[in-house]
């Protein structure tokens, strides 16, 4: 199941939550995508970056376990990466320099982030991941 | 002799007095006037040797400090000791005129060896006295052959040391006068960081000093002749200050100064002196003399310290131990609307909020121990009777041995930071009920879900059990900001949950370890699944076995480490039920979701009739996990 905007993509994925980590993995993997990671932490991150030839997007947790993740956006947006933000935090409490930064809230809708990374008008969710819009998806 | 010779001589004698009456009138100096003396005694007597003798301080010696006919290294260098037997002790003791026309066949007394190798052969003392008696030395002519001294010739030499007297008299105390005021003289002149001068009874400057040079700028030939208002400011001088200070000072003999003058550059300097009124011995007033110090940069730097005192928004004051006050500054004052007299001692505490006095009492009692003070209280305003909090900090100041001599403290309101941590309080409490909340809602859209679904009852037991365990670890993280989240209170909150207490069946052993807040979730969550399987399968199921939680810190290489061994004894393991059926999720959690996560290492085995669960886990900070799989 090909997804315009996804498909081919690596992407690097940031989160410390490990079930929230592993579904969104899963999910890239069948909207065709190439996970790069998860990573749990901002260590963790940076090493991946330094370690990882081709990177297309990020999706990155703000808060890792009690860490802010602004240096991995720091070092995303200095390699040309293009990188949205996922988190249950409000516009509001993300730092003045961050706030360009698209956020895509948690629960993450994976259309939403393949729109804010690459501008793509659709992604296919595959069934039986339940990683539903907010609005959509009642029963 | 005829008598025309003695006439001769006696006028020759008389010529030589008035010629010495003559030099001495018009000589200062004591050495010149010796000499002259000297050269004109020998004269008249016709010895061609004469000499002064001192008589040194304590009477031990005698100086050698005029002279005629002698050898250049004998006056003004010959010290001879009194001894019994010389013949100038003889002279001094007597009192009267010691002569001996030839040294050789003297029998009273011996004749100093220098006389001797000078050739002297007869000689004739006689003491000089100053007025009042005192002996001052001896007027000494000598001869070098034998000379039989005549009676008339002592009368002269008698008339002659009595002249001398009161004259050497005149020049001794001239000169210790001059001494003394030439020492005066070099030390008020040396004094150059204060500005000293003198004025005449009308404060025209008479003698301007060095020193006055120095602070005022203007030279001596400058400033005398013209008014003491000289130094005075523009200001001072049209309010007639200096004039107030010359009275004051002739009224109660001195007046203190304490003003900004006025320097020949136009430039101000601070002043700290006094003026004083001079008068003569008969209390005539003679003028007056002002000294004073150029204080400029220690006033600068008090106005400096006053203006930050008073400017800064915070209530400045000064206290002695224990909350003495003894300062306070305008700003307390008009805040409080007491007086600065009412707020000293320890008045300022009826300002004080009176649920807060005795919490601010015991910070002073501990305030010497701790070096400081640092508490928080409410202060009432007098503008509408508000009671504000204020931050109440203070520090000693010590003096060069180290003792506190006073304290110097701040009040600095804080009110608003308080209202507004009130406030974050209370937003951070209403999220965190909205948190647990939405997990009710979330719960009841499971519920709903399931009925829409179809029955599946296990499936809604082990959620609901699930997000109870979530909803009360936030319960416990809305409180952690006061109270420390620790171990046993995780663990006893999840036994709770399930109706187990600790007892013989149950045992927990480990210190009230702190766990981080960004950590307890999801060990919260590791530990829920661990009670509940006991509870449903172990050790807790009511089947006889025996649950032990033990734990301990660690000091590892990358630091504390918090291990936590979760053991089951005697629990009746089915085989053919083989693991639980939910117990995916609970070993996922341990093993991958812990690891992930917090960085832990954990260890699972089920046994065939034990568990042993073991989470090792960092508490510093989130730790370098292994990055996962995709």
């Amino acid at each position: 199941m090909s997804a315009p905007g996804l498909a081919g993509r690596h992407i690097l994925l940031v989160e410390d939550d490990y079930f929230a980590a592993e579904d969104l993995a899963t999910a890239l993997d069948l909207a065709g995508a190439r996970v790069v990671g998860p990573a749990a932490s901002v260590d963790q991150a940076l090493d991946l970056i330094a370690r990882t030839s081709r990177l297309d997007g990020a999706v990155v947790d703000i808060n890792l376990g009690g860490a802010m993740s602004y240096d991995v956006v720091d070092r995303l947006r200095a390699q040309g990466v293009p990188v949205i933000f996922a988190s249950g935090y409000d516009h509001r409490a993300i730092a003045a320099a961050y706030r360009d930064v698209p956020l895509c809230e948690k629960p993450v809708d994976l259309q939403r982030c393949a729109r804010l990374l690459f501008g793509g008008d659709r992604v296919p969710v595959a069934p039986g991941i339940s990683r539903p819009g907010p609005t959509r998806r009642a029963d | 002799m005829t008598e025309d010779d003695i006439i001769g001589i006696y006028a020759a004698r008389q010529k030589t007095l008035a010629d010495f009456g003559d030099f001495a009138a018009r000589h200062d100096d004591l050495d010149k006037m010796l000499h002259e003396a000297c050269r004109l005694v020998a004269q008249a007597l016709g010895t061609r040797r004469a000499k002064v003798l001192e008589l040194q301080e304590g009477g031990g010696q005698m100086f050698l400090r005029a002279g005629i006919g002698w050898n250049p290294d004998v006056v003004g260098r010959v010290r001879i000791p009194m001894t019994e037997h010389s013949s100038e002790s003889y002279s001094i003791k007597c009192g009267h005129p010691v002569t001996s026309p030839d040294i050789a066949e003297e029998t009273r007394f011996e004749v100093p060896q220098f006389m001797r190798d000078e050739g002297v052969v007869a000689l004739a003392n006689v003491p000089i006295l100053l007025p009042g008696g005192i002996v001052y030395g001896l007027l000494q002519v000598d001869d070098t052959k034998p000379h039989r001294f005549a009676d008339h010739d002592i009368q002269f030499l008698r008339t002659y040391s009595a002249v001398m007297g009161p004259l050497i008299d005149r020049l001794l105390k001239a000169n210790a006068l001059r001494e003394s005021e030439e020492r005066f003289r070099l030390t008020v002149e040396s004094v150059t960081d204060h500005a000293i001068f003198v004025t005449d009874p009308d404060d025209i400057i008479t003698d301007w000093l060095p020193g006055a040079q120095a602070v005022f700028g203007w030279t001596a030939a400058e400033a005398v002749g013209r008014p003491g208002a000289l130094v005075a400011t523009a200001e001072d001088r049209q309010t007639g200050q200096p004039c107030t200070q010359t009275q004051a000072a002739a009224r109660d003999g001195s007046a203190p100064i304490t003003r900004p003058h006025q320097r020949k550059d136009g430039a101000q300097v601070f002043i700290e002196g006094a003026v004083r009124a001079l008068r003569d011995p008969g209390g005539r007033l003679t003028g007056f003399v002002r000294i004073g110090r150029d204080v400029t940069e220690r006033h600068k730097a008090d106005a400096s310290l006053r203006t930050l005192m008073e400017g800064i928004p915070q209530l400045v004051w000064r206290s002695l131990d224990r909350g003495d006050w003894i300062w306070t500054s305008p700003q307390w004052i008009s805040f409080t609307g007491q007086s600065s007299g009412q707020a000293r001692g320890w008045g300022w505490l009826e300002a004080v909020h009176p649920e807060d006095r005795d919490r601010v009492m015991l910070a002073w009692d501990q305030a010497h121990a701790r070096g400081g003070l640092d508490t928080e209280f409410r202060i009432r305003r007098a503008a509408d009777g508000a009671h504000l909090w204020h931050r109440t900090r203070s520090a000693p100041v010590r003096d060069a041995a180290g003792r506190i001599t006073e304290w110097l403290g701040t009040s600095t309101d804080v009110q608003t930071q308080r209202e507004a941590h009130d406030r974050q309080s209370v937003l951070v409490a209403e999220l965190q009920h909205r948190t647990r909340n939405l997990i009710s809602v979330v719960r009841s859209i499971a519920t709903q879900t399931m009925a829409g679904t179809g029955p599946t009852p296990a499936f809604l037991d082990r959620f609901n059990a699930r997000l109870s365990a979530l909803s009360r670890v936030q319960g416990l993280l809305s409180r952690s900001d006061h109270e420390p989240i620790t171990l046993p209170a995780l663990l006893r909150l999840e036994l709770d949950a399930l109706g187990a207490r600790e007892g013989s069946t149950i045992r927990l052993d480990g210190a009230p370890v702190r766990i981080r807040p960004s950590l307890v979730q999801t060990l919260a969550l590791g530990l829920h699944e661990l009670a509940t399987n006991a509870r449903k399968y172990g050790a807790l199921s009511g089947a006889g076995g025996v649950l032990t939680v033990r734990w301990q810190v660690e000091e590892g290489a990358t630091g504390r480490r918090l291990v936590i061994d979760w053991q089951e004894e005697g629990i009746l393991h089915d085989p053919a039920q083989g693991q639980a059926p939910d117990s995916g999720y609970g070993r996922r959690l341990i093993e991958k979701a812990l690891p992930y996560s917090l960085g832990a290492l954990t260890t699972y085995h089920l046994g065939v009739d034990r568990l042993d669960c073991r989470i090792d886990l960092p508490l510093e900070r989130p730790a370098l996990a292994p990055a996962m799989a995709s």
